[in-house]
């Protein structure tokens, strides 16, 4: 490996490593590593290369997926995401296990999450290299999965107590689109079950702080607010309206004509 | 446990060989020994090859996998040693594989099939033969790095020759590739051959090899869990209409699985259904069928449909069904302790059928269940009621999840949030819309399965022929009468039998 490179990454690790981390220099200095690293054969590395470049290789890479998080780049998390898969699945047995493998892992999941891409989390998921029953021994893992299990089955509540139990500081980012997420579900949930709710326990249940908070939330949605009684009340959703789809019931009578011509 | 390990491998060689049970009672009585055997099916392949007809070497491959079981050193040596003239390249090559042939015993042999030295046969015979020996070696662990370096070399020379006549023993012999790797080596590592292959099978448009590919690409992806690639091959790729059935069975499983883990579960769900429609009987191939049914009864809970209870007392599935028979249970009584207990009882083996993270998604179709009993049983109830019997951890999440539900369809109803109850409204008239949209989904679906089942027959190849020797036999027939009549020899009683 070239000695620039190295100084380089060094330079990246220093100004990296600590609470209050450089974002901008980290970004420069990332996007000049990526050159080096193109350069030098391990960015999509091929064959039989040196496991102590790869280790570099993976480390660079590792702190750009932590570093596109801290600066909310989610699609360059997505790309260096990409390219740390192949040093984690076809250099498994080659490298030793790296130790930000799992938070990276984890962060991954929880964006998929984020972004309702649940179909792509449970592939992620059942590809991952730990057995299914040992998921929740792996606090990294384990966030992820509970979060996609509570939202599944309604438990609201439980996603918003773990804000705090986030395993890495990375997730908290993640977290606060989440509560967004969850603030509109419940809100379609209430518009369903409820016909009138008071204003003090709807901020409650969607957990705003301020009333101000709910009122904007509340015009957002369309709903409407009795000032005097301190109460919601959400309009009914209109009796769907009565059309006969004649198109398509002649489209399917065709079509049974057609197959049973073919079955007689 | 080691055969629920095993299952795949074995419930695949056990497809492959389902079918060619089945029909191998319509076959002419087949020669007795083993060796006769073998040589039977080398005349065959000659046959076939000389002929253009693959049909012939498709019967030559019927007979593999009981010939497999029946297979030793020696029964090989004979049959290579008759096969081929006295000094042939091909066959000490072939020989040398198999450890019994010592120097004395060759020498013994060279002289007895002297007397009728058959011209040299073509290259398929040999490959059919390398396959027989390969399966000769992995039945013993110490042989199977021999059978390693055998199957590679087999590969190259399969490829090397480029020969069409040699695409049925091809997907054949890809079939031992898969089986080889996984007991001797790695089978991540037979992926680019496999690759490679299946590139060079669609461009001749090898439909048996491709086929048995795709298959095997599957199978070493889903092996390893890496569905995303295992979903892109199957959207780069189209399986041939032509296939047999066992691979379709194969093919519908895998896809079944991946469309499961992505959440697909109706997609899923007419993936296993056609896979368990086309899999051979379920004595023939235990294991298929059981791995099958594990995954379709998991996929139907995820439905939210409650399976068949006769498919539990199947003889062939009931014990294998065991656990997932306490699953369903627990899911049918919406009792979420009870799902717990089993899911715990009962990991190890869901680990091992690769089940364990869709068991693990059922938990809220067990809150569903629960809730909608409730709200079929009570017209009104409190969210601490709803949270005491479904065992929820806290009220506060009962309200959500009840919200939920209702807002989901699950339930008809509304929450009284000052009261903290929950009022459950009547069962909504059942005619509308839905309704004609329902029965269109069941009608589509009761066509498609009509369809599936048509193209799922199989037609003996040769029945026509009989009809048409029978109406030969009535032309005779009639043409004698008339000649008869013509003779003018024929009387009353004669008419009174005849007709």
């Amino acid at each position: 490996m070239a000695t620039s490179l190295r100084s380089l990454y060094e330079e990246l690790n220093r100004s990296f490593a600590g609470p209050k981390s450089d974002l901008k220099k980290c970004g420069t200095l990332l996007s000049q590593l990526k050159i080096g690293l193109i350069e030098a054969g391990l960015l999509i590395p091929q064959g039989n290369a040196n496991p102590e470049d790869l280790i570099v290789a993976r480390d660079i890479l590792e702190v750009g997926a932590i570093w596109s998080i801290r600066s909310r780049d989610e699609a360059s998390f997505d790309r260096y995401f990409s390219q740390l898969l192949t040093f984690y699945t076809d250099y498994a047995s080659a490298l030793p296990p790296s130790k930000r493998e799992y938070p990276i892992r984890g962060l991954n999941l929880t964006r998929l999450l984020t972004q309702n891409r649940i179909a792509d989390f449970h592939t992620t998921l059942e590809s991952l290299p730990i057995p299914a029953d040992a998921i929740g021994d792996n606090p990294y893992i384990a966030h992820p999965v509970n979060l996609e299990r509570w939202l599944m089955e309604g438990s609201y509540h439980k996603v918003w107590n773990a804000r705090t139990g986030a395993p890495a500081e990375e997730y908290k980012y993640f977290i606060e689109s989440l509560i967004g997420t969850i603030r509109n579900e419940i809100a379609s949930c209430e518009e369903a079950a409820y016909t009138t709710l008071p204003m003090k326990d709807a901020a409650l249940l969607l957990f705003f702080d301020t009333p101000s908070e709910l009122l904007t939330f509340a015009q957002k949605r369309g709903w409407q607010i009795d000032l005097t009684g301190q109460t919601i009340t959400f309009a009914r959703k209109d009796e769907e309206k009565k059309e006969f789809p004649t198109e398509r019931l002649i489209q399917s009578s065709l079509l049974y004509a057609r197959e049973l011509e073919q079955i007689v | 446990m080691p055969d629920v390990e095993m299952k795949p491998a074995a419930s695949k060689g056990a497809a492959d060989d389902k079918k060619d049970a089945e029909q191998k009672p319509k076959e002419e009585p087949i020669p007795e020994t083993p060796v006769d055997e073998i040589k039977g099916n080398a005349a065959l392949i000659e046959r076939g090859v000389s002929t253009i007809e693959p049909r012939f070497i498709h019967r030559a491959l019927r007979t593999l996998t009981s010939l497999r079981k029946k297979l030793d050193e020696t029964i090989l040596n004979t049959a290579i040693e008759a096969i081929y003239p006295k000094d042939s390249a091909i066959k000490s090559s072939l020989l040398s594989w198999l450890p019994g042939s010592h120097a004395e015993k060759m020498d013994v042999d060279t002289s007895a099939p002297s007397t009728k030295p058959p011209p040299e046969p073509v290259p398929e015979v040999e490959i059919y033969l390398r396959l027989l020996i390969i399966y000769q070696l992995l039945k013993s662990q110490e042989k199977h790095p021999k059978a390693l370096e055998l199957t590679q070399q087999t590969v190259e020379k399969m490829q090397a020759s480029n020969r069409r006549s040699m695409d049925p023993i091809a997907a054949k012999v890809w079939f031992a590739v898969e089986r080889v790797y996984e007991l001797a080596a790695d089978l991540a590592d037979a992926r680019p051959l496999f690759l490679a292959a299946q590139r060079t099978a669609s461009l001749r448009h090898d439909d048996e090899a491709q086929a048995s590919l795709i298959n095997r690409l599957l199978r070493s992806y889903i092996n390893y869990s890496l569905y995303d690639q295992a979903d892109k091959v199957v959207s780069k790729t189209t399986f041939p209409e032509s296939a047999a059935n066992p691979q379709y069975a194969r093919y519908h499983y895998y896809i079944g699985r991946i469309k499961a883990v992505q959440l697909n579960y109706s997609e899923a769900h007419n993936n296993l259904q056609q896979a368990i429609r086309r899999s051979p009987p379920a004595k023939v191939a235990p294991g298929f069928y059981q791995a099958v049914h594990k995954l379709f009864v998991i996929v139907e809970l995820l439905m939210g449909d409650i399976p068949d209870r006769s498919l539990f007392r199947h003889p062939v599935l009931e014990k294998a069904l065991d656990a997932y028979f306490e699953i369903v249970k627990a899911v049918r009584a919406g009792s979420l302790s009870g799902f717990a207990s089993t899911l715990a009882k009962h990991a190890a083996q869901f680990e091992a059928d690769k089940t364990y993270t869709l068991i693990v998604r059922l938990r809220q179709n067990v809150i569903k269940t629960g809730i909608r009993r409730l709200s079929l049983s009570y017209s009104r109830i409190s969210l601490k009621d709803i949270c005491l019997k479904l065992h929820l951890d806290s009220e506060e999440d009962a309200e959500y999840i009840v919200g939920k539900a209702i807002r989901d369809g699950v339930i008809e109803g509304r929450i009284v949030h000052e009261k903290g109850w929950m009022e459950c409204g009547a069962q909504k008239n059942a005619y509308g819309m839905e309704v004609s949209e329902l029965f269109q989904r069941r009608i589509g679906y009761c066509l498609e399965l009509h369809n599936q089942s048509v193209k799922a027959m199989r037609y003996p190849l040769n029945a026509h022929r009989k009809e048409l020797a029978d109406a030969e036999g009535a032309r005779e027939r009639q043409k004698e009468l008339v000649k008869e009549i013509e003779e003018g020899d024929m009387d009353d009683d004669d008419m009174d039998g005849d007709f």
